[in-house]
């Protein structure tokens, strides 16, 4: 039993206790938020390293990108105020004039140019380098215009843009990106007490008038879900945006002091297996570990149900997506017979490589692994640590094989179904048809013909069944009732806090 | 006296540049590369190797070590790999959360368990001999980050007395600084409090049945004499010892109590840098806290020097 484990079920005990009264609790000062988020970033320049906590940080509140993806998941002008292209790769983005950067310069079309140089440059450290691979040029036509040339059509240059990756910032600030980002976004970094807290402050000259409508935001780092909703109970942090477990969603549900926001993401927790290793090379194997898998049981118990079950990479956010989850459901007898069907009338034994840092990863492969038991499959579970799981199962260099026959992980990233395209990635599925596809997607910049082929993906996703899709991770945010203005679901990894208010 | 105290240095100069061979190869040879957990799923092998070379992670293991520590021997622990900084003042700034907390923890330890050990030896079999030790019985079976969880729920979240954690520093004056620090200290100190409130008593009920206690009763010497000159004197060499281990193990506990109560402390440092594979933070802070742990012992040495003279000549 872990640590994690035995944490939980002390809360779960503690509660259960069910101390009814509340206690006096401090109240936040006037415009101040308290924001609780699991992760400390490392860092907070978002052009060195692309962990998320960064983004949940300086994302849309320090700095900003030339589009904005907004709470819907819609591209929106932002930074550049309109673009036009006419043969889909000569872009020319004309920049919104009096934006200004935190130390107080205009924001120039040779900023634009000096952020996207460095996203190309393989010298820079940029995580998403291989994203700007299509730019051939970027040209500064006067301060406010500016025209990206690219070498061949990219049907996701405009999402690039608006990615975190692509934030502009002033280039004389490049070199204190890591401890003093600056940028152009409602907020600035005031202050960074390491281990503690976060502070940012209002922008006042924020050149969307009106926004934002907080003084200060106080992020404070609470990684054990059990503190965090102490901390909310204690009135100590006015919103739990990334730490809340999904069991103690109905508890908070019908606490009145509280409002309980579930959202989608674009994490889809995924079973992959070696398709480079026997037996998950045969077809009717894989066909048969989808079949064997209940995956509304598999979100009931990992999840508490919440979460939408999943049936390829492509996630409800994503304006392509199709419902493919009935293609291959749950039948148990069908997986049997596809088993013997093989060559494992049997069955056969696997081991799950998860890491307990994710601790739905534990959870989904502990049912998994009983409702497997019903079919002949005989799952063991093996937990590692993050930095092992990235070196075995991830497979990163120097790593040439992947070591693991199943593994369970969220997939966090939007838009990445080209995983499935590339033969080196840990899943080590190969498949030329598939990759046809994507590769015409890639540079197909008409919507109808580009959601055909992303409804194709989906479909050869579920019936070759290289990996299994388990579910949506959800959103889980806590807020104290009176917080307005969060977003509810996430298409991007942000936490986007120009509109949160207090209400009156 | 001199050699003696000498001889101990010595030896703990030695301890040393053993724990820093140790620390650094047990980190070393931590599976999972730095280099790999920054860039995360993002990576790839070219940006990998450069942040691999921009961390002098390439060169061979000796010329690593030898830097190292030779840098650490005049106080300066590196650059944190996430952070920017310099490690030492990292590690200082940790400190002003977990040396206070492991004090007051091991304060309100020393001022219970020590007088109740006392007592329950001396009320042996009667009915405050039977509470303390069931009640020692409890501590020891209570986890601290339990004690911790039901801490806040009746002082935070029930009475709103206290905060459920978070550490504002000093700057605000020491009072809220303490406050702050007073529930985690109760949870932390529970476990050793019990330890040693147990230890207290079976040594001076150990020293009791000495033939020179009898002797000195039969003398007609004042109880508190006895109990003072006689029992305590002898029975403190196994109570410092074990004290002494319980200092370390403080620390040690402060890890998952700063986690509890979200403190900033050195616990909470060391684990971010070790899921982080922020080598030089995590070489820092065992180092650290290793000769903070041999420091002690020897410190308890030299005290059984003072406490019976017999040892030093041994």
């Amino acid at each position: 039993m872990t640590m994690a484990m035995l944490m939980r079920m002390a809360l779960v005990l503690t509660l259960g206790l069910g101390l009814g009264v509340p206690g006096a609790h401090a109240q936040t000062a006037p415009g101040t938020l308290i924001v609780q988020v699991s992760t400390e970033p490392p860092g907070l320049d978002l052009t060195t390293n692309p962990a998320s906590a960064i983004a949940g940080v300086v994302f849309d509140n320090v700095q900003e990108g030339l589009i904005k993806i907004d709470r819907t998941g819609k591209m929106v002008p932002w930074l550049a105020e309109r673009w036009y292209t006419t043969d889909s790769k000569n872009y020319t983005f004309f920049l919104r004039k009096n934006v200004r950067f935190h130390n107080g310069r205009e924001m120039k079309a040779a900023d634009v140019k000096f952020a996207l140089d460095r996203a190309v440059n393989p010298e820079t450290k940029h995580p998403y380098r291989t994203q700007y691979e299509a730019i051939q040029d970027v040209i500064v036509k006067d301060d406010y215009t500016i025209t990206v040339a690219l070498k061949r059509v990219d049907a996701t240059f405009l999402y690039t843009l608006a990615r975190q990756g692509s934030v502009i910032y002033p280039r004389e600030a490049v070199d204190s990106l890591k401890t003093q980002p600056l940028g152009t976004g409602p907020f600035t970094v005031a202050e960074w007490v390491r281990g503690d807290r976060i502070v940012l402050l209002k922008n006042k000259d924020y050149w969307v008038k009106g926004l934002p409508h907080l003084d200060k935001v106080i992020y404070r780092f609470i990684a054990d879900p059990n503190a965090a909703v102490a901390a909310l109970k204690a009135g100590d942090i006015d919103v739990s945006a990334f730490g809340i477990g999904p069991e103690s969603v109905d508890e908070l549900k019908k606490d009145a002091r509280f409002q309980v926001i579930v959202g989608d993401t674009t994490n889809d927790v995924t079973l992959s297996m070696n398709n480079s290793k026997k037996p998950y090379t045969d077809k009717r194997v894989r066909l048969a570990v989808t079949h064997a898998i209940n995956k509304d049981e598999v979100l009931k118990g990992a999840m508490f149900g919440h979460g939408k079950v999943l049936g390829s990479n492509v996630d409800p956010l994503n304006p392509f997506f199709v419902d493919v989850s009935k293609r291959v459901p749950y039948d148990p007898p069908k997986a049997k017979k596809l088993l013997a069907e093989a060559g494992y009338p049997n069955g056969f034994d696997v081991t799950f490589r998860v890491s307990p840092q994710y601790y739905y990863t534990v959870r989904s492969a502990e049912i998994i692994t009983s409702q497997f038991a019903k079919v002949g499959i005989r799952a063991k579970i093996e937990q590692i640590e993050w930095g092992q799981w990235l070196s075995q199962v991830f497979c990163l260099a120097p790593c040439q094989n992947p070591d693991y026959e199943m593994s369970i992980i969220g997939h966090a990233e939007a838009w990445d179904i080209g995983n499935f395209a590339n033969p080196k990635y840990y899943f080590r599925w190969d498949n030329p048809d598939f990759q046809k596809l994507y590769a015409e997607s890639q540079v197909t910049v008409d919507d109808k013909m580009r959601r055909e082929l992303y409804v194709k993906m989906q479909q050869m996703l579920a019936d070759e069944a290289p990996a299994v899709w388990l579910y949506m991770h959800p959103r889980l945010v806590v807020t104290k009732k009176g917080v307005t203005g969060l977003w509810k679901d996430l298409p991007l990894p942000v936490l986007d806090l120009s509109e949160v208010a207090w209400q009156k | 006296m001199r050699r003696f105290v000498l001889r101990r240095v010595a030896t703990l100069a030695v301890t040393l540049l053993l724990v820093s061979l140790l620390v650094f190869v047990v980190v070393r040879i931590l599976p999972g590369d730095p280099a790999l957990i920054i860039l995360g799923t993002e990576g790839n092998a070219e940006t990998a190797q450069r942040i691999r070379e921009s961390l002098g992670l390439n060169r061979p293991l000796v010329v690593q070590y030898l830097e190292w520590v030779g840098r650490a021997a005049r106080g300066d622990l590196g650059r944190s790999i996430q952070y920017d900084v310099p490690v030492a003042s990292l590690v200082v700034s940790r400190l002003a959360v977990t040396l206070p907390l492991t004090l007051l923890a091991a304060g309100f330890m020393a001022l219970v368990a020590l007088p109740v050990g006392v007592y329950a030896a001396t009320h042996q079999r009667r009915w405050g001999d039977y509470v303390v030790m069931a009640a020692s019985q409890v501590g020891v079976a209570v986890p601290g980050f339990w004690a911790g969880l039901l801490l806040v729920l009746l002082f935070a979240v029930q009475l709103g007395w206290f905060k459920s954690g978070g550490f504002d520093g000093w700057g605000q004056g020491v009072l809220p600084a303490l406050k702050s620090l007073l529930l985690p200290a109760i949870a932390l100190g529970l476990f050793q409090f019990a330890v040693l409130a147990r230890t207290t008593r079976s040594a001076v009920l150990e020293v009791l049945r000495e033939e020179y206690v009898k002797t000195a009763r039969a003398k007609g010497l004042a109880e508190r004499r006895v109990l003072f000159r006689h029992v305590l004197r002898n029975a403190m060499i196994p109570i410092l010892t074990v004290s002494g281990i319980q200092l370390g193990q403080l620390m040690a506990g402060s890890i998952v109590l700063e986690s509890v109560f979200y403190l900033p402390g050195l616990g909470r440092l060391a684990i971010g840098a070790i899921s982080a594979r922020d080598l030089p933070v995590v070489q820092g802070v065992v180092l650290f806290v290793a000769s903070v742990i041999v420091t002690i012992n020897v410190a308890v040495d030299l005290l059984y020097g003072v406490l019976d003279p017999r040892i030093r000549y041994e």
